[in-house]
């Protein structure tokens, strides 16, 4: 599949949500790798993370306004579209639905409108995930956790979402959708994730760590998850050439979910410990408090209410606990297998550009505030 | 004799004295050989096999019969041609023919070598190397082609590395060359060791196709070998750790040994240790595909043991100031532990895995890649047995339509429920209805029934008195007599 790299152009490409953190990531990578592709981004807003090539054209728009997407899609007529905005986590639940669910609607109606080839929804990991679970190496046969089951509304939506993309495969013949469920995505531009970290470093919270730290986790560098949409896109794309064959049932790629991580599992605190020392940190492993889960449980339910009656969010909270001392891995064979997925940057070279650039733009605002 | 310093180790170490009884005392061989059937030329070979290798003639001796034979004298072949390699004081020119030509000295009747020095170990080998041949002579022709196969590349090998005067001097340079020169003295083993097993039916044929497997087995094996043997190589004036490595923490390798470098050796040490746990995975991977329990044991056994002393190894001092070793407890409760099967020795892996994790620093310039090292290890072990199967589809709704439809079939079970329960409810009560009326109309008493369904309830709540109730009784009773 590696030959499929070098593709020079996809045609038209539709990246919905294209200046946030992934999309904005993906245009780069199609600029980069597929650079006669015309790239037609679409967001609510496009004044930030613009990509400056020439090829890539920005539209403002609602995914929640079904009749100007119709008509954008008509006049853009792309070939394949990649689907990946979505609110922020914490908004309220009408708002996701909205989004989440009706805009995904809305723009799977459109492209089966205007002729659309392949379109590929950016889902979550987190659609296997409940509220006791551990992941241990999961794979595509985990089933989908939402409603009461799903602690979090977002991925309730997003497993929403999935599931709509999915059953519009092949709704016409030629209209041709997959799912990919990236884990843990961080990296340049970032905002959940490292910033997150990197600010726990400078309070001095890296001096506490919490459980056995034996538990594996996921973290994918925001280039190999756009890597992974993108030979989804290709897929998708040969799947349409050889319509109306249907590949065998182990090789299909439309109509199906895929997690994509950077296949390199490490123990949870790993991760924050590369995070802290790429940022300064040179605090010696001996020093490190270690907190059993079961303490920092309690401790992190005292602080939640009290700090809740304060109104204020605490610094050690309960989910938090759950996070940093459970298992959270997937097998990523099913991509490796079928879209010949295999990550591009090892996740210590992600780690390094990801706080590198934090600490840039760090630098910038400083500066600036010198001035 | 245990010494004293020994007897109290083992007061202090318990179960270490607990695994070498274990093992001493439970252990049964899967095969024996069977010495009286032995003519004298075998019996030597034995006895050469077992005073040149300490570690490998315990598991080659318990060999299943059919490879017992074949592989213990391609073990002897090798050290052979090990002990011509190693002898500094055979000048190039006398020793590079013998290394290319040794495939050849092996069907050469009564074939001897007597120039080693007279401090080379494993002199007497080579000086009675006549009975070897003998023995070679006799195995299978399929077994004696492998051999003189892998004998004739590892030679020509080692003879290209002899004649590397670069070599010589300034040890291996870059990653590529040392696993190249692994892949000469123990890659090169794997090989042969895997075509005898699948030629003698106890392994499965695929691992051939994945020729990458049998090489991590024999890499894996001699880079802890190196990595361990740092101090020891450094005084018999060789180097074998790639300059690759070592020159990114200090500019020459003696820099290494040096007290204030000892941080930059650690971290030098851990990215030696991080290479050959990048094969720890492959080396399971190949445990999977023996069939035969003495052939997974000879195997299984230097791997936990490798596994086991790059803990030892690992951000460990003492690795540049003396020998590392693991202790012999240990080294017996490995041998319990990787003579019976493969989940087992994936424990170990897993256990020693963690023990390395758990000292693994931050501040180490391969810290991560060491834990994602680790993770892949126990991410295949989890891949081969999984200790979570796929839960139960709890079926949750996987749309919005199939939210609205589940929670609109929830709300219409709830009221078939109270319909259900109403309508039984207006049954009972009917039939019950016309039965009291029927009864009623028949003649029944219902006033007299109520009357002493109240008496006897209050009996069984006690409220009314019972001495009282006694006494009337007693005198209705009473009347009646008269």
């Amino acid at each position: 599949m590696s030959s499929l790299e070098s593709i020079p152009s996809l045609g038209k490409v539709v990246v919905v949500g294209g200046c946030g953190f992934l999309g904005s990531h993906i245009v780069s990578y199609i600029v980069k790798h597929h650079p006669q592709t015309r790239v037609a981004v679409l967001d609510l807003r496009t004044s930030s993370n613009r990509n400056a090539s020439a090829n890539v054209s920005y539209h403002d728009g609602d995914v929640t306004d079904v009749a100007s997407m119709k008509a954008l899609f008509s006049q853009l007529k792309p070939d394949a579209v990649i689907h990946t905005a979505s609110p922020h986590f914490n908004l309220g639940p009408e708002i996701l639905d909205k989004v989440n669910v009706q805009g995904t609607k809305n723009l799977l109606q459109a492209a089966q409108n205007a002729g659309v080839k392949a379109f590929v929804y950016t889902s979550s990991a987190g659609v296997v995930l409940d509220a006791v679970t551990e992941l241990v190496n999961a794979d595509e046969r985990w089933p989908l956790v939402t409603g009461k089951a799903q602690p979090e509304y977002y991925t309730t939506t997003k497993a929403y979402a999935e599931t709509a993309v999915l059953e519009a495969n092949r709704k016409p013949e030629s209209f041709l959708t997959c799912a990919i469920r990236p884990a843990g995505i961080f990296g340049e531009g970032d905002v959940q994730l490292l910033p997150k970290m990197v600010s726990a470093y400078r309070k001095g919270q890296t001096k506490f760590q919490v459980g056995d730290n034996n538990n594996l986790f996921d973290f994918t560098y925001v280039e190999n998850v756009a890597h992974g949409h993108l030979l989804a896109v290709v897929a998708l794309l040969k799947t349409h050439k050889i319509l109306p064959t249907v590949p065998l049932d182990t090789e299909r790629v439309d109509g199906e979910a895929f997690f994509v991580t950077n296949g390199e599992p490490v123990y949870f605190w790993d991760f924050a410990r590369a995070v802290w020392h790429e940022a300064g940190d040179r605090l010696p492993l001996k020093s490190v408090w270690h907190l059993s889960a079961d303490v920092a449980w309690m401790i992190g339910t005292v602080l939640e209410y009290t700090f809740w009656a304060l109104g204020k969010t605490p610094n050690l909270t309960r989910a938090q606990v759950r996070y940093s001392s459970m298992s959270k891995y997937h097998s990523v064979s099913k991509a490796r297998q079928r879209l010949g997925y295999e990550p591009i940057v090892s996740l210590d070279e992600g780690v390094r550009r990801g706080v590198r650039y934090i600490l840039e733009q760090e630098e910038k605002v400083g500066q600036k505030k010198g001035q | 004799m245990p010494s004293p310093s020994s007897i109290l180790y083992y007061v202090f170490h318990p179960n270490e004295l607990r695994s070498i009884i274990q093992w001493k005392v439970w252990h049964n061989p899967v095969h024996e050989r069977d010495e009286s059937k032995e003519c004298e030329s075998l019996k030597r070979s034995f006895y050469f096999l077992t005073k040149t290798s300490r570690s490998f003639s315990a598991v080659i001796l318990e060999l299943h019969p059919e490879l017992l034979v074949p592989v213990a004298l391609f073990y002897l072949v090798l050290r052979g041609l090990d002990t011509v390699e190693d002898d500094m004081t055979i000048p190039l020119e006398k020793k590079e023919p013998v290394l290319r030509n040794f495939q050849n000295v092996l069907e050469q009747d009564g074939w001897t070598f007597t120039e080693n020095g007279p401090n080379e170990k494993d002199r007497q080998l080579l000086v009675e190397f006549n009975v070897v041949i003998e023995e070679f002579k006799k195995i299978k022709p399929a077994y004696r082609e492998i051999i003189k196969d892998i004998t004739k590349r590892m030679g020509n090998g080692m003879a290209d590395y002899a004649n590397n005067a670069e070599h010589n001097i300034n040890g291996v340079n870059t990653i590529k060359d040392y696993e190249l020169y692994c892949h000469y003295v123990a890659g090169l083993v794997g090989e042969g060791l895997t075509r005898l097993f699948v030629e003698g039916g106890l392994a499965n044929a695929a691992l051939l196709k994945k020729p990458e497997l049998m090489e991590s087995m024999g890499q894996f094996l001699q880079q802890v070998n190196i990595t361990r043997d740092i101090k020891e190589d450094l005084d018999d004036g060789r180097r074998f750790w790639p300059k690759e490595i070592w020159s990114k923490h200090v500019d020459k390798f003696e820099d290494l040994f040096k007290p204030e470098n000892k941080e930059k050796a650690l971290n030098a040490s851990s990215e030696m240790i991080l290479t050959a746990l990048n094969r720890a995975d492959d080396c399971l991977y190949y445990l999977a595909g023996l069939r035969e329990q003495s052939v997974f044991n000879f195997c299984a056994i230097p791997q936990s043991m490798a596994i086991a002393t790059l803990n030892e190894c690992f951000q460990n001092y003492d690795l540049f100031q003396k020998n590392v070793k693991i202790t012999k407890g240990d080294a017996c409760q490995l041998m319990v532990e990787s003579s019976q099967n493969l989940q087992l020795v994936c424990e170990v892996f897993k256990r020693y895995a963690r023990k390395i994790h758990k000292r693994n620093n931050p501040h180490d310039p391969n810290f991560l890649k060491i834990s994602i090292a680790l993770g892949r290890i126990e991410q295949f072990i989890e891949s081969i047995f999984p200790s979570q199967k796929p839960p139960v589809d709890s079926k949750s709704p996987a749309s919005v339509e199939e939210a609205e439809k589940k929670k609109k079939e929830d709300n219409e079970a709830k009221w078939d429920l109270i319909y259900m329960i109403s309508a039984i409810a207006l049954t009972v009560g009917v039939i019950t209805f016309f039965m009291l009326f029927i009864a009623w109309i028949a003649g029944a008493r219902f006033d007299i029934a109520y009357y002493q369904l109240k008496e006897q309830l209050g009996d069984l709540l006690g409220t009314n008195s019972k001495p009282a109730q006694v006494t009337e009784v007693h005198v209705a009773s009473g009347h009646s007599e008269l």
